[in-house]
């Protein structure tokens, strides 16, 4: 219980109050089969001093107490134990306990004023140590993430490029398009001009023959006008004006 | 109860007439931190970082002949187990070993004769040279080979009484003051704290100062042979 040495440590204490093999033993040791794990297992080192309260005094001693006397028990304790020390002179309060009591109140002060400052000074330290070893690996780490990140990006534009392919595409087609119909018009045009001058042409024929036609009949009835009809035709105008003027 | 006032510093605890108090001189060997796990300690750290500030400290005394190299290594040994011997000293029921010449004289006595061996046989004419410092006027040096030779001889001397002598001086200061406490009313008492933590605040810068000096002095004088 005083010792702070190796396997007292919370975690293997009870590793070892259940009779496991502790954690830190390694599969090659146990594999000889030389040694009893089980009954005398090896110790571990370990990593963290164990739990103190007040600075100094172990966890272990109030835990010791609280099945029997509870929280109070080890305080109770201490001053019933030291009340009976010094009342009956076992411990004599001579020169040294004024000055290991003087020291006590400076050390307190001190650790309570500088402590944290100092512990978080030192912690950076330790924090850049830690970073120091790690730095390889996580610098890697980085490279590795970055590389990835970028081969994504370079995914993505690739994906990019397909639509750009088929904007393109589409833009090909439209122009297609586009010159079909040019070439559409120009043929409907040039259909209609070659049917426009089909039908001039009928219209012209037509005009030529209707004069032809015209010009012929007059021809022929002129020819065929008497002397005598002229004569009849004309005083029937006369007459008839006649009658207009009068009306 | 003291027989008289320097008995605080009397070597006791004995079994058998073997006096197991000196143990108290490899007190400071437990708590030296040690580098186990990978990643240091706080502990560690700040100890690295006084070891490491004395170092530079010393290798620029000591000089960069290639004899020197490693030299600063036993001068912060020495610097370590005098320190921790002075400043231990200081917690109750805890018994000062560099308080007594027999500590003292052991640490120094050797080192300066070791160094006056050494200098006096290989460089015989440097260390004459070194009788007579830079800048006497001519019709000084007799008398200054004279001073510097007394100088040299009470150096052990002066090293192991220095030190032994800051040390009891504090304790017998804190010890007298100590023993009226028994005597006092509870209000007085305070008063007493307060002077016995001025004190202890004293001692325990007298306690470093000292263990450097010491060191200091032993690497100049190092330096004066090579």
């Amino acid at each position: 219980m005083l010792s702070r040495v190796a396997f007292r440590s919370d975690v293997n204490y009870q590793a070892l109050q259940r009779n496991v093999p502790l954690m830190g033993v390694r599969c090659s040791q146990t594999a000889s089969g030389e040694r009893d794990e089980v009954n005398f297992p090896r110790p571990v080192r370990a990593e963290l001093p164990g739990k103190v309260r007040h600075g100094f005094i172990p966890e272990e001693w109030f835990q010791f107490f609280y099945k029997k006397t509870g929280v109070t028990g080890p305080y109770v304790f201490g001053v019933g134990l030291s009340t009976y020390l010094f009342s009956k002179e076992i411990y004599v309060m001579e020169h040294e306990f004024y000055s290991g009591l003087s020291l006590l109140i400076m050390a307190v002060i001190a650790v309570k004023k500088f402590g944290p400052k100092l512990a978080e000074y030192l912690d950076k330290q330790v924090d850049a140590i830690e970073e120091a070893w790690k730095s390889g690996r996580n610098s890697e780490i980085q490279t590795y993430t970055n590389a990835i990140a970028a081969e994504k990006k370079e995914q993505w534009r690739a994906e990019g490029q397909k639509d750009l392919m088929a904007a393109k595409r589409a833009n090909v087609a439209m122009q297609l398009e586009a010159a079909y119909r040019e070439r559409m018009m120009l043929a409907y045009n040039e259909v209609k001009r070659r049917l426009d001058y089909q039908v001039e042409r009928q219209n012209i024929d037509r005009r030529i023959a209707h004069k032809h036609m015209v010009s012929w009949v007059v021809q022929n009835v002129v020819k065929s006008i008497t002397a005598q009809q002229e004569k009849e035709s004309l005083a029937k105008c006369i007459s008839d004006l006649r009658g207009l003027a009068k009306a | 109860m003291m027989t008289n006032l320097f008995s605080v510093f009397d070597p006791s605890t004995s079994v058998y007439s073997l006096s197991l108090n000196w143990i108290s001189t490899l007190l400071g060997l437990m708590i030296i931190p040690s580098t186990f796990w990978l990643i240091p300690s706080r502990n560690f750290i700040m100890w690295n970082s006084i070891l490491n500030t004395l170092h530079k400290e010393f290798k620029t005394l000591i000089g960069y002949k290639n004899i020197n190299k490693g030299s600063t290594f036993i001068f912060i040994s020495l610097f370590s187990i005098i320190m921790f011997n002075n400043f231990l000293g200081l917690f109750p029921y805890i018994f000062t070993s560099t308080s007594h010449m027999t500590m003292t004289l052991s640490l120094a006595l050797p080192l300066w004769l070791t160094f006056m061996v050494f200098g006096w046989i290989n460089n015989t004419q440097h260390m004459f040279a070194h009788l007579v410092p830079q800048g006497t006027p001519p019709i000084l040096m007799p008398f200054m080979v004279c001073i510097e030779t007394i100088s040299n001889m009470i150096r052990p001397g002066t090293l192991a009484v220095r030190l032994a002598a800051n040390m009891i001086a504090g304790h017998l200061l804190l010890t007298l003051l100590g023993n009226t406490g028994p005597s006092l009313t509870s209000s007085l008492l305070s008063l007493l704290l307060i002077t016995q933590i001025a004190l202890l605040m004293l001692e325990s810068a007298v306690a470093i100062i000292q263990s450097y000096v010491f060191a200091v002095l032993s690497t100049l004088y190092s330096s004066e042979v090579n």
